[in-house]
């Protein structure tokens, strides 16, 4: 059962096209990384696929139903949840409230101002537990944008998964990490994508080979090899086109 | 590691109620106590003009501080709802049987329905263009008003007489006292409505967008849908005060709405500080009472509220409710006594200031009315002639030395704030 399909996918910014051409298929439950160099198009991916931007054409299939060019919101009510690069929170709300506000809408909260947000008893308890779940318990009451980066960044991803979401984007979740914190955060990252499926663009490829159960390379706006680890470990094409200098790291 | 989920930190809840209700219990005693602490009918009038400006001024922090939007066009809401209450107390002027105390409610409509029809437009976007849009369709709707002189009475507006109406539950409007705990009521009650909507997912969601509207968009709510209803319930709270002033005044004109009355709404909710809920209410209640005061001494007033606007901008953007919560935590501690000797210490160099500014500012003011051919009125008992350069130049002295002053004093009074501070939170 196919999660996430992209088909044909295209774009371009004037005449510089970054997104030529993009197939890509990710199965139910499947954590599948996008790796390639610099420039190689991986945000715009995720920017297309998430409804940031819109695709000059190709389509975007989600459990089978067409999302391409719906706007974020409507992507979000489907199913599918996104973190950034750039952390992207509520910097003046606090951890608990920034956590309670990402699961509002699977909360059954809709745009109601009539009724309490605290009367919300399971909202409140699911903050609660991501709270514990990403060790921050006792940053609860900080303002988002006083925490320390590695907390921002945790919490990125507590924002993303808050909602239920069964398909998560994680964009670079490790990025500016130090060693400590990065294995603190895979283990975060497969406890909480845990039953759902997860495409995450990664640059750090020991997280990549740690956590991955497929691998996307993307060079140049295209798909140049699509697998478990091992094969595209030793994808002849891979080592040429991206990894070039660091292929004797995989090896080793 | 991952912290065990027993680990949560239990908030304590009981209680908390009752502290949350204790503030508006007082406020309600206050505002009873109130028109026996200031003495008159003048009193009284300057009372009703603060219950009316405490609602504005928090509807429109609904937009500013909660919302993230500065909407420079908000008197039209309060305008229009004050129209349509307007009309509707001309109804009973002409015999129909209209409760006349609940005409706030149709201000209330009139500004719903005003801002659902402006919102549809202007909340599509955030930030500047959001502005920009508010102002124009602020422009039109005043234009128009003036254009339709059967329905909004051209240049003289429209009057009517709130006692023509049927009494209810008492209330025939027979005493200003009546029309003041009239206002009072609404004010209040409005107040809480208002406090009570910052506590459910809409408020909170408007908190979202005001932060980063576009993560709101990544998480299943359309941001503009979220600014377009927290705009609409902003404008008919601005209705109901609209609906107010329309039953204060008995009467609503085009000038209710123009640009003079949505520049002061911001300007009383900013020195207030938007930051707070209670913020705009302590701006509301200042102003108006420095528009009241002022203006008995000084025909430049105006001109007093505009520099204390600039200056909280500059030195104090969370405004007077921040300044006061800048300080809560070192009362808690007990610590207020350390900044004491170093805020008295700038005192000096602030009188100097101020006392420079007003002169500088009257001059000004002053040598302008001489100018037109009017003759101004000697300010604060003084007769100065502004066309001499002596008065001049002592104005200009007085600021400068109260700059150099406060260049000395300043610095050592905001280090032992952050020093009393650092050590009350970490105690």
């Amino acid at each position: 059962m196919t999660a996430l399909l992209v088909a044909g996918l295209h774009k371009a910014f004037g005449p510089t096209r970054i997104i030529q051409g993009i197939e890509l298929s990710v199965a139910k439950g499947e954590r599948h990384a996008v790796i390639g160099p610099n420039g190689a198009g991986k945000s715009t991916l995720f920017h297309l696929i998430s409804g940031r931007l819109r695709a000059d054409a190709g389509q975007v299939l989600l459990d089978g139903h067409d999302i391409t060019g719906l706007p974020p919101h409507d992507i979000f009510n489907r199913g599918m949840a996104r973190s950034f690069q750039v952390t992207s929170l509520f910097p003046k709300l606090s951890v608990f409230e920034n956590l309670r506000a990402a699961a509002m809408r699977d909360g059954g909260c809709g745009l109601a101002f009539w009724r309490r947000l605290d009367g919300y008893a399971p909202l409140r308890q699911r903050a609660e537990d991501l709270l514990a779940m990403l060790g921050l318990d006792r940053r609860r009451d900080v303002l988002a944008g006083n925490l320390a980066y590695a907390d921002q960044r945790a919490l990125e991803i507590g924002v993303t998964v808050a909602g239920g979401a069964h398909t998560i984007l994680l964009d670079e979740p490790t990025a500016g990490m130090s060693r400590a914190e990065t294995e603190r955060a895979v283990v975060l990252i497969r406890r909480v994508t845990e039953g759902r499926t997860l495409v995450m663009i990664e640059h750090d490829l020991g997280v990549v080979f740690d956590l991955a159960d497929r691998i996307s390379v993307l060079a140049e706006g295209r798909v140049i090899a699509s697998g478990l680890p091992d094969q595209v470990r030793g994808d002849p094409a891979v080592r040429t086109a991206y990894l070039g200098a660091a292929a004797e790291t995989l090896d080793a | 590691m991952l912290a065990p989920a027993q680990a949560i930190v239990a908030r304590p809840r009981a209680g908390s109620a009752l502290r949350s209700a204790a503030p508006w219990v007082l406020v309600a005693a206050l505002a009873l106590l109130m028109p026996h602490v200031v003495p008159g009918g003048f009193g009284l009038s300057l009372l009703c003009r603060m219950g009316i400006a405490i609602v504005f001024a928090l509807s429109f922090n609904m937009l500013l501080g909660q919302g993230g939007m500065l909407d420079f066009g908000h008197a039209v809401f309060l305008g229009l709802g004050g129209f349509l209450a307007m009309h509707l107390m001309r109804l009973a002027d002409a015999g129909w049987w209209l409760p006349l105390p609940l005409l706030p409610l149709a201000g209330a409509v009139g500004g719903l329905l005003a801002a659902i029809a402006a919102g549809w437009i202007a909340t599509r976007r955030a930030g500047t263009a959001f502005a920009m849009i508010t102002l124009g369709v602020a422009e039109l709707v005043v234009v128009i008003v003036l254009l339709l002189p059967g329905a909004f009475g051209g240049e003289e507006g429209l009057s009517g007489d709130r006692s023509s109406g049927p009494p209810v539950l008492g209330f025939d409007f027979g005493t200003q006292m009546q029309a003041y705990h009239l206002i009072a009521a609404w004010a209040w009650g409005c107040a809480l409505l208002m406090w009570l909507y910052t506590r459910t997912p809409l408020g909170r969601l408007a908190n979202a967008v005001r932060d980063n509207a576009e993560r709101v968009g990544f998480l299943g709510y359309n941001p503009a849908r979220i600014r377009w209803l927290v705009f609409a319930l902003s404008g008919l709270f601005a209705g109901v005060a609209g609906g107010l002033a329309a039953l204060n005044d008995e009467i609503v004109t085009s000038g209710n709405m123009g640009a003079d009355a949505s520049g002061s709404v911001l300007l009383m909710t900013f020195i207030g500080g938007i930051g707070t809920f209670w913020g705009p209410v302590v701006g509301a209640i200042l102003i108006t009472f420095l528009s009241v005061a002022l203006s008995t001494v000084t025909d430049a007033w105006q001109l007093y509220s505009g520099l204390l606007f600039v200056a909280m901008v500059v030195w104090a953007p969370g405004g007077l409710s921040g300044i006061i919560l800048a300080h809560a935590p070192l009362v808690r501690a007990g610590r207020l006594g350390r900044v004491v000797p170093g805020y008295l210490l700038c005192l000096p160099g602030l009188v100097l200031a101020v006392a420079g500014t007003v002169g500088l500012a009257e001059l000004a003011f002053r040598l302008q009315a001489v100018r037109n051919g009017a003759s101004p009125r000697p300010v604060f008992g003084l007769a100065v002639d502004p066309g001499s350069l002596l008065p001049w130049l002592v104005a200009l002295a007085l600021l400068l030395a109260g700059a150099l002053l406060l260049r000395r004093t300043a610095p050592p009074a905001r280090a032992a704030w952050q020093e009393a501070s650092v050590a009350s939170t970490a105690a």
